[in-house]
């Protein structure tokens, strides 16, 4: 989760400043009055569209104190959430998908509250991107992916073993962050948030469990990553 | 009995079309900041339907109006916003007293002093925000305000 303002103006301030401008305004009037004789001067504001640029992101635990339309803001958590399944002596290998859980303990929408993903069944992620100009613009989020998850031993398992569904309570249609299973050792997109719109998928993982790896306590860290232009 | 109902007639007229208000254009240049950045900020900072892409800003202005023409005459003073990239903006402002609080859309002015003029110079300080569609914003703008005496 990793929220970004950028203002990119400062304020005016002290005589200097202000002797300064007010020496141009007049050389501007004196300009505007030698061309048009009944202009004379009035006082201007300058906007700009760069510095609102706004991104937020979230994988399970975030960083929202409150909920937004109760007036939350976002903000940073430095939170980790573990996805994690035990597979019985009996069913390694198998090939039956063994459902992961998560130790996070979000299920509701940042937004609103809105009980959106059922924990610890499934991981919340949402976030947005804020940017003025109309438009389609779009921002990626990406996964860096380890190539293997490693045991104590050192013995490994590929990463590609794991896989997720998506969706979310009351949700229809694609999914801002679709269905996928992970590359091995690769950056891959996970997800599109479109500018100016809030994004959120509940994602319910799986262990594929069709090899035999030896006994072991198998751990990786995915990195999930918002970047906006 | 025929001139009665012309006269009546007469009246109405008179009574129904005012005056023409000579309108002019005053003189800020002393007012500062020049050209003030204005920074702008979402009004829902995280989006989504129904989506509020409104940006806003305050900043002080501190103006100064050069009313020396009309001294010692009545007048009405306004606060115009003039229609002009980016679009459709809002503008409302707080005073200290000496000229009117209030809100005006691009292209409409808004009523900010009435009466006898009494001295060359009208100074106020404004807390001053602006309204404005962000999806509109492609650019630099330098929004431009002005001040309109309209003459008694």
């Amino acid at each position: 989760m990793s929220p970004l303002r950028r203002d990119t103006y400062q304020r005016l301030g002290g005589a200097g400043l202000h002797n300064a401008s007010r020496l141009a305004r007049h050389v501007l009037c004196a300009a505007l009055l030698a061309s048009v004789s009944h202009t004379v001067c009035a006082f201007t504001v300058a906007i700009a569209p760069v510095s609102p640029k706004t991104v937020y992101l979230q994988v399970g635990v975030g960083g929202f104190t409150g909920h937004y339309n109760a007036g939350g803001t976002p903000g940073n958590n430095a939170t980790v959430n573990k996805e994690s399944v035990t597979v019985a002596a009996a069913a390694v290998g198998n090939a039956t998908a063994q459902a992961m859980t998560t130790d996070s303990t979000v299920g509701a929408s940042s937004y609103d509250g809105f009980a959106f993903c059922n924990v610890p069944a499934q991981l919340y992620i949402g976030g947005f991107y804020r940017t003025t100009t109309a438009g389609g613009g779009s921002v990626n989020v990406t996964a860096t992916v380890p190539a293997a998850l490693v045991d104590g031993g050192g013995d490994t398992l590929p990463f590609a073993r794991i896989s997720w569904t998506t969706g979310g309570n009351g949700d229809s249609g694609s999914e801002p962050f679709p269905a996928g299973s992970f590359s091995a050792g690769a950056v891959q997109t996970v997800g599109t948030i479109a500018q100016n719109q809030w994004a959120e998928s509940c994602w319910t993982f799986s262990y594929s469990n069709t090899t035999f790896p030896a006994a072991g306590t198998y751990t990786g860290r995915v990195l999930y990553t918002l970047t906006a232009p | 009995m025929r001139p009665l109902p012309r006269l009546l007639l007469l009246t109405v007229l008179v009574v129904a079309v005012p005056a023409d208000a000579k309108t002019t254009v005053i003189d800020d240049s002393g007012t500062l900041p020049y050209d003030a950045p204005l920074v702008l900020h979402w009004q829902q900072l995280s989006p989504r339907r129904p989506v509020n892409n409104r940006m806003t800003g305050t900043l002080t202005v501190r103006v100064k109006l050069h009313v020396a023409p009309w001294l010692r005459r009545p007048g009405r003073i306004y606060l115009a916003l003039p229609a002009q990239q980016p679009g459709a903006m809002n503008a409302s402002w707080f005073t200290q007293g000496r000229l009117l609080p209030g809100r005006v859309s691009s292209g409409s002015r808004s009523l900010v002093y009435s009466g006898l003029i009494t001295t060359p110079f009208i100074e106020e300080v404004l807390q001053l925000t602006l309204e404005v569609d962000g999806t509109q914003l492609r650019q630099l703008y330098h929004v431009n305000f002005r001040f309109e005496m309209d003459e008694e």
